[in-house]
């Protein structure tokens, strides 16, 4: 019963067919193989009450205030203001690729054009203070994945469709774990540079003036978390209007700098819609199999295969993750998130684990499928931005990144309160 | 055929400009129901209902638009080792079964639809928003979208048929990794 649905869609997956054509299609043949009642009549309404739920609301808002925010150039700014507070540290401009990802993530949420964006500005400076090339392109193709985890995450709002999980309780367990990454990161950069030297490169030692008159550049982006972020936790706004808002204060932000223009609009909401639609798409084809896997009794199914084999519940989650880490290396994330935690949280919140705990893990474990060979997008769009020399060099460079996320995945696992205690504190 | 398909192309656009417009106005609204309520103790209510039938709307009018992109995502491991033939015929049928699941979404939306126009069903929250309103053009969208969807596989067959693989793959087949950076890059 469990083999014959698996077999379906990787079937479809592997041969390319789009996501969302998979997911729907998997979702018909099921119910006409397992089912006595036409499901899919409840297809229209089903996916106009997802297609306009306030929740959802939230992804075109956050990828357009990323849009915004990197096309009114306040993301380049950033990267240049962020140079002098962190060069001096032994890797130099390394940290700033990190330092800069876990800024521009904790505004945003895009993973790709974080990687795409702090390339462009980094990538051109390896050979004039060189550094080892590639480390350095390990930490832009790594701390790109910081998008995932650091809130406001559009990848935690899905887990929270999908799992009945709160959304703000999500953000608040994402905090730690998100900004603990990006600093094991940058202890990942000092260690290397330590074992081998000149792979550290020239740092950029800055004075305090200098300091301090970069900090202009670091305000935008830090306001906007701050408006974001704080109006979600003060209790004022959802996720969805704390976005809202976002976009607002972007907005002005731009018309400061004189870069709102209805040009610099239509590109943004050119690249907003092609990524809502894209992935809205997924989802209403997601929600769709979710409730015939549901009804057909599918999901009951494979949490008693799962239960039915004897392990320990810590066992059992160690399979999980070897699983994870393994359909990581060939799927892209959001299909993956979309197909693995509608049928596998049920399991885990089952064997006794918590639904926003794992949302946690998940997302790291999804942050290491997007440097892991052979398919890490991240990779590939480091690579593409650099446009020279071997792929191969992405990978060597973001191996000692992976070893790090295996690292934090398993401090999650021994220590869960780094990403329930803040939760915890405010939720009791 | 070729200027049916560049038409429908640039009217996607159009789509997606009108799409983007309603978010940019959902977030105005959101922004200013959340200062009211918090500043002035007033709400204007239904900001939230009336911004999720702006995205519903946004989101179905950008669908044709991301596949004249080739937006749509698609797990490229295996594919990127089948012989060029392989993959233009995984392209085309990964292109039909994308048309056919939404053309069955757009069936039964269309039912949706009638069924709120025959009732005359209004939304069960204070504003009483008659549904006929935000579902039709939500519907036009998904109509629209399996139109270019079947007009874009029309046009590759020709252009196979034609002996014109490479307008074919032009059409339909994943793109390529600079294609995409390209585009996420200012």
């Amino acid at each position: 019963m469990v083999i014959k649905p698996l077999l379906i869609l990787v079937a479809l997956i592997a041969f390319a067919v789009p996501i969302a054509a998979s997911l729907g299609w998997l979702g018909l043949a099921l119910q006409y193989l397992d089912s006595p009642m036409p499901l899919h009549r409840a297809l229209g309404d089903m996916v106009w009450q997802t297609g306009t739920d306030f929740l959802l609301v939230a992804i075109p808002m956050f990828v357009l205030l990323g849009e915004i925010l990197l096309r009114a150039g306040i993301t380049e700014r950033m990267y240049e203001g962020i140079v002098k507070w962190l060069g001096w540290l032994p890797g130099g401009l390394m940290h700033s690729n990190i330092g800069s990802s876990a800024l521009f993530a904790a505004t945003s949420g895009s993973s790709v054009a974080t990687a795409a964006t702090i390339g462009t500005v980094a990538i051109p400076q390896i050979e004039k203070r060189g550094y080892n090339e590639p480390l350095f392109l390990g930490t832009i193709a790594a701390g790109g994945t910081l998008g995932i985890l650091i809130p406001p995450s559009i990848n935690l709002i899905l887990y929270g469709l999908l799992t009945d999980t709160s959304v703000p309780e999500l953000y608040l367990a994402g905090f730690i774990p998100g900004f603990l990454l990006a600093v094991l990161f940058m202890v990942t950069v000092v260690i290397m540079c330590k074992l081998r030297a000149g792979w550290g490169g020239e740092t950029i030692n800055a004075d305090w003036s200098e300091r301090l008159h970069a900090l202009p550049a670091l305000i935008p982006p830090i306001g906007i978390f701050l408006v974001v972020v704080g109006s979600i936790y003060a209790g004022i706004a959802t996720p969805t209007e704390a976005a809202s808002l976002g976009v607002v204060a972007a907005m002005i932000l731009a018309a400061f700098n004189g870069k709102l223009t209805i040009e610099m609009l239509k590109l943004a909401i050119e690249g907003t819609m092609r990524t809502t639609s894209m992935i809205m798409l997924i989802i209403l084809a997601a929600v769709f199999l979710n409730f015939v896997l549901s009804v057909t009794g599918l999901t009951q199914a494979l949490a008693d295969f799962v239960t039915g084999l004897g392990l320990t519940p810590f066992q059992t989650m160690l399979m999980i993750v070897a699983l994870l880490i393994f359909l990581g290396c060939f799927m892209e994330t959001l299909s993956m998130l979309l197909v693995t935690a509608p049928l596998i949280t049920p399991i885990v919140v089952g064997l006794g684990f918590d639904s926003v705990w794992f949302g946690i893990l998940l997302m790291v474990l999804l942050e290491t499928a997007l440097i892991t060979p052979p398919i890490g997008i991240n990779l590939y769009v480091v690579q593409a931005v650099r446009g020279r020399g071997e792929m191969l060099d992405v990978m060597k460079g973001a191996l000692p990144f992976v070893v790090t996320m295996f690292a934090m995945v398993a401090l999650l696992l021994a220590f869960p309160q780094i990403a329930l205690w803040l939760p915890s504190l405010v939720y009791g | 055929m070729t200027y049916l398909l560049s038409i429908s192309e640039k009217f996607s656009r159009v789509l997606v400009w009108i799409g983007g417009t309603l978010i940019i106005l959902s977030a105005l609204l959101v922004t200013l129901e959340v200062i009211l309520r918090k500043v002035f103790n007033v709400s204007l209510g239904g900001a939230d209902e009336l911004s999720g039938y702006a995205f519903g709307i946004a989101t179905t009018f950008g669908f044709a638009y991301a596949l004249f992109q080739r937006a749509h995502i698609r797990v490229d491991a295996a594919y990127n080792l089948f012989p060029s033939w392989l993959k233009l015929i995984a392209d085309l049928v990964g292109l039909a079964l994308l048309a056919g699941f939404a053309g069955l979404v757009a069936v039964m939306g269309w039912q949706l639809v009638a069924d709120t126009i025959t009732h005359n069903s209004h939304s069960i929250t204070p504003l009483r928003t008659p549904l006929t309103l935000p579902q039709v053009p939500w519907l036009f969208g998904w109509i629209y979208f399996v139109f270019c969807a079947v007009l874009i596989l029309v046009c590759a067959l020709i252009a196979l048929l034609q002996r014109d693989r490479k307008r074919a793959e032009q059409l339909i087949s994943a793109k390529t990794l600079d294609e995409q950076v390209e585009e996420e890059t200012v």
